[in-house]
């Protein structure tokens, strides 16, 4: 195996999380000090476009072509975003960010923010993670301690003030529009696009929203430079990308690997292989709302591109051997997207909840004729006609099973 | 700009939605959850097909070259699966629904021909007991609020749709809970206890928001030989009984099926107007203070009491024209013809929904024109065959320019001629916050001030019926 490549995990292990002093020793805010000292908000753009850094949220959206846009806008006030509403099923590394290195992203939203000439920054961060929001509160605290965040940030002209904002944990708000709208003291409700919120954003102003582990990656950009980053990985999308691999695997956990994995690999060498005596069935990739990869689609690389069979998603690979059951799964997911449904439009506040509801009947052996005609409605309304995303998300695991495993899933119904 | 709707060329302006310019062509587009200048995008029922994708016509905005399609199987199957959906959350028992006939939601599912309901409803009332083993804890709650005297509420036929959440010019409804179990409701579902406007009711798609009444006691009443029943038409109601029934085309036609369903006598509510606006007169010009607020609104009047009980004394203190005429009424009316006050029945055929609460023991009830329709439906009347009337001799109205008083600013403008001041007039909600903050900081010093809750005054009132 080639010397491993690490960008986001590169501190992790090695220095305290709530000591600055540590992630200074290790190199750190170097990037904000090059860029206040010799670069300017272009040049930083330029660097982040040529890097390819796409968006780790699951969207894989060019940043720098989002952060382009926002920066173009002519407004006044601007906001920057941080998107750690991290609420994916089996997905932890924006989580496995902040609780190893949470500097390391402080970093990368200050120089994004500044980027853009935002001089507020939001971090809206998942409010079940508590123990990760102490561990940001005092990290913001020693960055403004350091003059990293403020007025005049390292003497420059540059400011920047920064604001922890915590959600209820709602799935749905991780949604850039109902993000927004969470924040601004609304139901957290997705909002018809366009506008796209790089125009008209967070209280009506240009907003530009990245994921965290999408920020975390700017401070090796700026010092490393775009070419080197997109020498990183697959050309379709550069870099490295935590992977978050969970079930029948003998050593889950989260992995740094460069985009363009196999997902053989992804299991075989990083996850320590399938656990001992058990088969690989199939493996779902980007959380609830992924695809389910075959033993045919193994080989498959794992990047983000629009035309890739199995989109990425979030980064979450769960691993199911055959000892599973399919019932049960099918019951997990929809019961997930039937409680975290925001219940704005109709197909997808009825559809979840009559999927949860069929899949329950499922579960009990008793589906009818009349429930397999729906399924195949149901799928069909929210793969098609829903308001945001969740719809398509929603449908997708379901759908696969079904096309999947179709006689083990009718098996047991009469 | 040009687009090609149905393979036709059709010049659009930039900003304009897709629905508009249908709306705009003729061609009709089935809606549930938009209403004018509102529209959200919830019900997915308005679909239209540009480039293979479905997507919304009422929120997407024309661009240059579009192509759509509004007829296909892929928008039908879209539609028919959304309304089986949402019907599957409706109660769905319309024979008995105060709305039946009326109902957005029946229409559409005749419309879109629905026949078949795959999903088993969980919001009506079950009595097989299969069908109960199925609902299991799938039944969702449904609360009924029937805590007032003008609106009720059930969200066991609600279908979500957001009409009253974005029509309430205060804000009173939003959604709870999440997924599966929304409803809309009040927050912490108090009992309503707002301006009772009656928007929300007028745009109400279903029968889940309804004005209250009894209307079985009514019908009593107006039957009762020994009881007599007394209409009072105001004018406003005139913008839209049509509406609701297309036969009733004029003043006299009106008369003439209130008398058919019962009412011994009908009268013009001018005479009420014209009163009132003496009584406020005078009472302006006895008063001698500025900001003095007209009180004929009662919306407003709870307006202030709710929100801003700083000015409750600048409010005059003269009842509404209905009011005042239910009291001439009993009091002069009956002696004069030797009838016990306690055998009349006042009945005001009004816009107003607000006009319910907090009534005086002379007005009897306050129908809306949704109400008259109801009953007119419920009595069966062949309307074709009744002939025009006129009104009832007594309380003859002198000027009949009294009646723009239903419309915003009138009654101010006619105050300030009498007594020679000037005035100020607002209608809606908006408008009237921001009087009521610049007289709060001392930036408007008027005489008169008019405030009118519903926008363009009562010929818009929440009591109106609406076109469908």
């Amino acid at each position: 195996m080639k010397k491993e490549i690490k960008i986001i995990t590169k501190n992790w292990g090695r220095i305290n999380p709530n000591q600055i002093e540590e992630y200074i020793a290790a190199g750190g805010y170097r990037a904000l000090r090059k860029f206040v000292a010799e670069m300017s908000p272009q040049s930083v753009l330029e660097e982040i476009k040529t890097s390819g850094l796409c968006g780790r949220g699951g969207a894989g959206f060019p940043t720098g072509r989002k952060l382009e846009c926002v920066a173009s806008e002519k407004s006044k006030e601007k906001y920057f975003i941080c998107n750690l509403d991290e609420s994916e099923p089996g997905t932890y590394k924006d989580r496995s960010i902040v609780d190893n290195d949470p500097h390391m992203l402080l970093e990368g939203i200050i120089i994004g923010a500044l980027a853009v000439g935002a001089r507020k920054a939001f971090i809206y961060i998942n409010g079940n993670y508590q123990k990760e929001i102490e561990i940001l509160e005092r990290a913001v605290e020693q960055a403004q301690e350091k003059d990293f965040i403020g007025e005049n940030i390292l003497g420059s002209k540059y400011g920047l003030e920064m604001e922890l904002f915590a959600g209820a944990g709602a799935y749905i708000c991780g949604e850039e529009t109902a993000l927004i709208n969470s924040i601004e003291g609304n139901r957290g409700e997705p909002k018809a696009r366009p506008p796209y919120p790089t125009q008209c954003g967070l209280f009506g102003q240009p907003t530009a929203i990245n994921n965290a582990e999408t920020i975390t990656n700017i401070p090796w950009i700026i010092e490393n430079g775009g070419k080197a980053y997109a020498k990183i990985g697959s050309k379709k999308s550069p870099g490295t990308k935590l992977f978050i691999v969970n079930g029948a695997v003998e050593n889950p956990d989260v992995f740094e690997a460069p985009l363009g994995i196999k997902l053989v690999d992804l299991i075989g060498k990083y996850a320590g292989g399938i656990q001992a005596g058990k088969d690989f069935w199939f493996a779902q990739i980007g959380g609830s709302s992924g695809r389910l990869a075959m033993e045919k689609d193994l080989k498959l690389k794992l990047e983000y591109d629009c035309e890739a069979k199995i989109p990425l998603g979030s980064g979450a690979v769960l691993v199911v051997d055959k000892t599973a059951d399919i019932h049960e799964l099918l019951l997990s997911w929809t019961g997930f997207f039937r409680r975290e449904s925001c219940g704005k439009c109709v197909p997808c506040r009825e559809g979840t909840f009559r999927l949860w509801e069929i899949a329950k009947r499922l579960q009990d052996g008793e589906v009818s004729e009349r429930d397999v005609a729906a399924i195949q409605d149901i799928l069909w309304t929210l793969n098609n006609t829903t308001f945001c995303p969740l719809g398509k998300f929603a449908a997708t695991a379901f759908s696969d099973a079904l096309d999947n495993f179709r006689d083990e899933i009718y098996k047991i119904s009469k | 700009m040009k687009i090609k709707i149905n393979d036709q060329d059709i010049a659009t302006k930039p900003g304009e939605t897709i629905f508009q310019v249908c709306l705009r062509s003729g061609i009709k587009i089935p809606t549930l959850c938009g209403m004018k200048g509102i529209h959200e995008g919830v019900c997915r029922i308005c679909v239209v097909e540009c480039g293979g994708r479905l997507m919304t016509s009422c929120n997407t905005k024309v661009s240059e070259g579009m192509e759509i399609v509004t007829e296909s199987e892929k928008i039908s199957q879209a539609r028919r699966i959304n309304l089986e959906l949402l019907w599957a959350d409706h109660a769905g028992k319309c024979v008995t629904c105060k709305k039946n006939q009326r109902c957005e939601l029946q229409n559409l599912a005749t419309e879109q021909k629905i026949e078949n309901f795959h999903f088993i409803p969980r919001k009506e009332e079950m009595t097989d007991h299969e069908n109960l083993d199925l609902l299991k804890d799938n039944r969702s709650r449904v609360v009924v609020d029937e805590g007032n005297s003008c609106v009720s509420r059930t969200t066991e036929l609600c279908v979500e749709c957001r009409r009253c959440v974005n029509i309430c010019p205060i804000k009173e409804f939003s959604f709870n809970n999440r997924a599966g179990d929304v409803v809309v409701g009040t927050p912490y579902e108090k009992p309503l206890d707002c301006i009772f406007c009656g928007q929300c009711v007028k745009n109400c798609p279903t029968g889940a928001l309804t004005d209250k009444n009894d209307l079985d006691k009514i019908i009593g009443e107006l039957d009762d030989l020994k009881k007599m029943a007394i209409a009072l038409v105001d004018p406003a109601v005139l913008e839209s009984v049509a509406l609701e029934q297309p036969e009733i085309d004029s003043v006299g036609k009106l008369i003439g099926v209130l008398e058919a369903l019962g009412f011994e006598k009908v009268f013009d509510l001018g005479f009420g107007m014209e009163s009132a606006l003496e009584k406020m007169a005078q009472a302006i010009k006895k008063s001698g203070k500025g900001n003095l607020m007209l009180s004929h609104c009662p919306s407003f009047n709870l307006l202030v009491d709710k929100y801003y009980p700083q000015f409750k004394d600048n409010i005059l203190d003269v009842a509404n024209p209905d009011e005042l005429m239910a009291q001439a009424i009993k009091n002069g009316y009956a002696k004069q013809h030797k009838i016990n006050p306690q055998d009349i029945v006042v009945i005001s055929i009004s816009s107003c929904v607000a006009k319910k609460k907090d009534r005086s023991g002379n007005l009897g009830y306050v129908l809306t024109v949704r109400e008259l329709g109801r009953l007119i439906r419920q009595k069966n009347l062949k309307l074709a065959e009744i002939k025009s009337t006129g009104f009832g001799k007594d309380f003859a109205v002198k000027n009949e320019s009294v009646k723009n008083m239903a419309h915003a600013g009138g009654a101010a403008e006619m105050l300030a001629k009498k007594t020679g001041g000037e005035y100020i007039a607002a209608d809606g909600v908006p408008q009237i916050k921001n009087i009521l903050r610049d007289l709060d900081k001392g930036r408007i010093r008027t005489k008169i001030i008019e405030c009118m809750v519903c926008p363009g005054g009562c010929v818009n009132g929440g009591g109106q019926s609406r076109k469908f």
